[in-house]
């Protein structure tokens, strides 16, 4: 309930700042963060957005960024492409020179306006992964590795430890274009590295998986990678276990989350791996700022037991580096600052890290990914623990991937 | 074999789990001739209600039957606040007016109550029941008996002397009017019925899954269900689940390999689309003849 009253707030101080036609020319940047907070996206949103919005507090509370200050622009757009498009053109008019919808149908529907508008685009762990590739898509950034990334890291993690030659490899996935996405890559990682691959799909939203699941165990694979999100990826792992997988042996895309450990039962879960895009809890110097001078000082924008959970994290780091970008921006190209300066900013990023909450990303005007990089981490019944370090994987593999996309979309339009 | 009989008894479990979710679909119609359009947002509704009041710190046990006596309430309710008042008016509008609620609910009810899924542990374990090599899922057989004793107990309700009245009004208002029988409450006690029933689905699926929006999808299914076996017929919810749960795991149990994807959904929609086409009436439904 907070959350929601919360968004509606901040949806109103919105409209109050604009009613009087106060854009733009102030020292205020504006951020819309145009998300779905009521239908797919439900089990990543609250929290995501709750850190997205907590960050900018605490860059406000510290003064900003060269006298200039952050704005929030929060709506739903309910995973729908005609509201994202509307909540889009009033978030225009409002001022925003950034936008982050977290939805793949919204944020695919508005990449030509984007690049048309020439306003930043970021789509961490969603979207369209080929917009990695900045010649073709210079306003759209993932800064984050893409699920093709994400895969290969997982790969790599099952190469370093046992090895992948002779293994054979199970991708359980919910049937839609996000759960066919990694096959490709891992099946060339296949052919090169000479594991076997089969893929699992099942139907949407996967909250019945035990046809899909029978068939695995008869199967019998050395891994299991779970692709998928919200409540199918808890029913991945509980049938994955009810049918002998061992957990350690089930692996898991960036979605899957404290709330899935406990759906799944946190001690149940105990042993599964997953990629892990952020560094998770609040012994970290940003989420320390965060708790001390905008939680503590009753300022924060959603329930506080969110903090330092994997989701919130995911957008502290988001605004993290939107933040950095604009601060390169206001350096190096000055104020007042535009999609265009922003953009320039975005691509000179180097090595950021968010003080350890992050890899270190480099964002260049070619590779928009920031270089594809994560980690592995394991649920030790309590909390996600890493067991790898920060490390990219099969670049190579990943680039091919993106450029056949990228040309694709370069020869459609 | 054994891959065939897991799929097989799973897949008949589940049906009734689905079965579940379609009774109070039914027996809306029964009593009302309305299809209830917002019986999978009621399903998620329910489910909420029970996590609510675990969270409360309340057993779950004791968290059931408030859940039970909530949502029976909010079945009275509805009928009282909204279906009362469409009386008279064309049945298109009473089933917009079914859908607005499937809306309302599952827009309202996450945002009120977290739209993050949600645990609802109702101590059944992980380990499957293992017969040679077939593995029953636990959770499914659980959801399965409970399904099968709630529809049972439905039909022995329809042989008492409300459920006749019940039977009464859903063969024909204007008598059952004229005998001095209580349409309105009749059709109010379905809904609160109904409510009971997305209780057991929503608790049922809600442990399986957690408890979020997309339990409101259960409507898919359930309207298979009701669609094959009869959209009035309780014997029909019975007997139309465990057909759509068998084809809808059989079926793609030995085709999504070579499809390439998973068929279920595909299954089910041509379950409901051959009904339609060949017996649009289902196995058990009333086929009403009107005289031209």
């Amino acid at each position: 309930m907070k959350w929601f009253t919360r968004t509606a707030g901040m949806a109103a101080i919105a409209a109050a700042m604009t009613a009087g036609g106060a854009v733009a020319q102030d020292n205020t940047i504006r951020f819309g963060l145009l998300q779905d907070f009521t239908a797919v996206y439900t089990f990543v949103t609250g929290e995501y957005n709750q850190g997205q919005r907590d960050y900018l507090t605490l860059v406000n509370q510290e003064g900003g960024i060269d006298g200039h200050t952050f704005n929030a622009i929060v709506r739903d757009t309910g995973n729908q492409p005609q509201r994202g498009i509307e909540a889009y053109n009033r978030a225009r008019e409002e001022g925003a020179i950034l936008f982050d919808f977290l939805s793949t149908p919204v944020s695919r529907a508005l990449v030509d306006q984007v690049l048309q508008d020439e306003v930043v685009l970021i789509t961490p762990l969603h979207g369209r992964g080929d917009a990695s590739d900045g010649t073709t898509f210079p306003y759209v950034f993932p800064m984050m590795a893409t699920y093709w990334s994400q895969a290969t890291i997982l790969a790599q993690y099952l190469k370093d430890n046992g090895g992948l030659d002779g293994k054979k490899i199970a991708v359980v996935h919910i049937d839609s274009p996000f759960g066919r996405e990694p096959i490709p890559v891992l099946e060339a990682l296949a052919e090169d590295e000479g594991f076997e691959l089969r893929a699992f799909p099942y139907a949407s939203p996967g909250n019945e998986q035990s046809a899909t699941w029978s068939e695995v165990r008869r199967y019998r694979p050395d891994a299991v990678f779970i692709w998928g999100a919200g409540g199918g990826q808890s029913v991945s792992v509980r049938e994955g276990i009810r049918n002998g997988i061992p957990a350690e042996n089930i692996y898991s895309v960036v979605w899957l989350a404290e709330t899935d450990a406990a759906n799944v039962g946190a001690d149940v879960m105990t042993g599964v791996h997953r990629y892990e895009a952020v560094a998770t809890g609040t012994d970290l110097p940003i989420l320390q700022r965060i708790q001390e001078q905008v939680i503590d000082a009753g300022l924060g924008a959603g329930d506080a037991a969110a903090v330092g959970s994997t989701y919130y994290n995911i957008g502290v780091a988001t605004m993290a580096v939107a933040v950095e970008a604009a601060r390169l921006a206001l350096e190096h190209e000055g104020a007042p600052l535009d999609g265009a300066k922003l953009k320039a900013g975005f691509e000179r990023i180097e090595n950021f890290d968010a003080e350890g909450l992050m890899p270190p990303i480099t964002i260049t005007a070619e590779d928009h990914q920031g270089g594809g990089f994560g980690r592995v981490s394991q649920w030790n019944g309590t909390a996600w623990e890493p067991v790898s370090d920060w490390f990219a994987a099969y670049q190579d593999v990943v680039r091919e991937e993106i450029e056949q996309g990228a040309a694709e979309y370069a020869g459609g339009n | 074999m054994a891959y065939f009989l897991e799929l097989l008894v799973n897949g008949a479990l589940t049906g009734l789990m689905y079965s579940l979710a379609a009774l109070g679909f039914v027996l809306i119609y029964k009593a009302s001739g309305v299809p209830n359009l917002a019986q999978g947002a009621m399903v998620m509704a329910a489910a909420y209600v029970v996590w609510f009041f675990t969270s409360l710190g309340l057993s779950v046990w004791l968290a059931i039957p408030l859940g039970v006596a909530t949502m029976f309430l909010f079945g009275l309710m509805t009928e009282r606040v909204l279906l009362r008042r469409m009386v008279g008016q064309p049945v298109i509008m009473v089933v917009m007016l079914t859908l607005g609620m499937e809306i309302v609910l599952r827009g309202l009810v996450p945002g009120f109550l977290g739209a993050a899924p949600k645990p609802l542990d109702i101590g059944i374990g992980l380990a499957p029941v293992i017969i040679g090599d077939v593995f029953i899922n636990r959770e499914y057989l659980v959801g399965g008996v409970l399904a099968l004793a709630l529809i049972g107990g439905s039909m022995l309700f329809f042989r008492t002397r409300t459920g006749t009245k019940m039977r009464a009004v859903s063969d024909d208002h204007v008598a059952s009017w004229a005998v001095g029988l209580s349409v309105e409450r009749v059709i109010g006690l379905s809904w609160g019925i109904a409510g009971i029933a997305a209780v057991g689905a929503g608790t049922l699926w809600g442990a399986v899954q957690g408890v979020d929006w997309t339990l409101s999808g259960l409507l898919f299914p359930a309207v298979a269900v009701v669609i094959l076996g009869g959209v009035d017929s309780i014997t029909g919810v019975l007997v139309g689940g465990l057909l759509v749960g068998i084809l809808g795991s059989v079926i793609p149990g030995y085709l999504d390999s070579y499809a390439g994807g998973s068929t279920r959904d595909v299954v089910t929609s041509l379950i409901i689309l051959v009904t339609i086409v060949f017996r649009p009436y289902g196995i058990f439904g009333r086929e009403d003849i009107e005289r031209i």
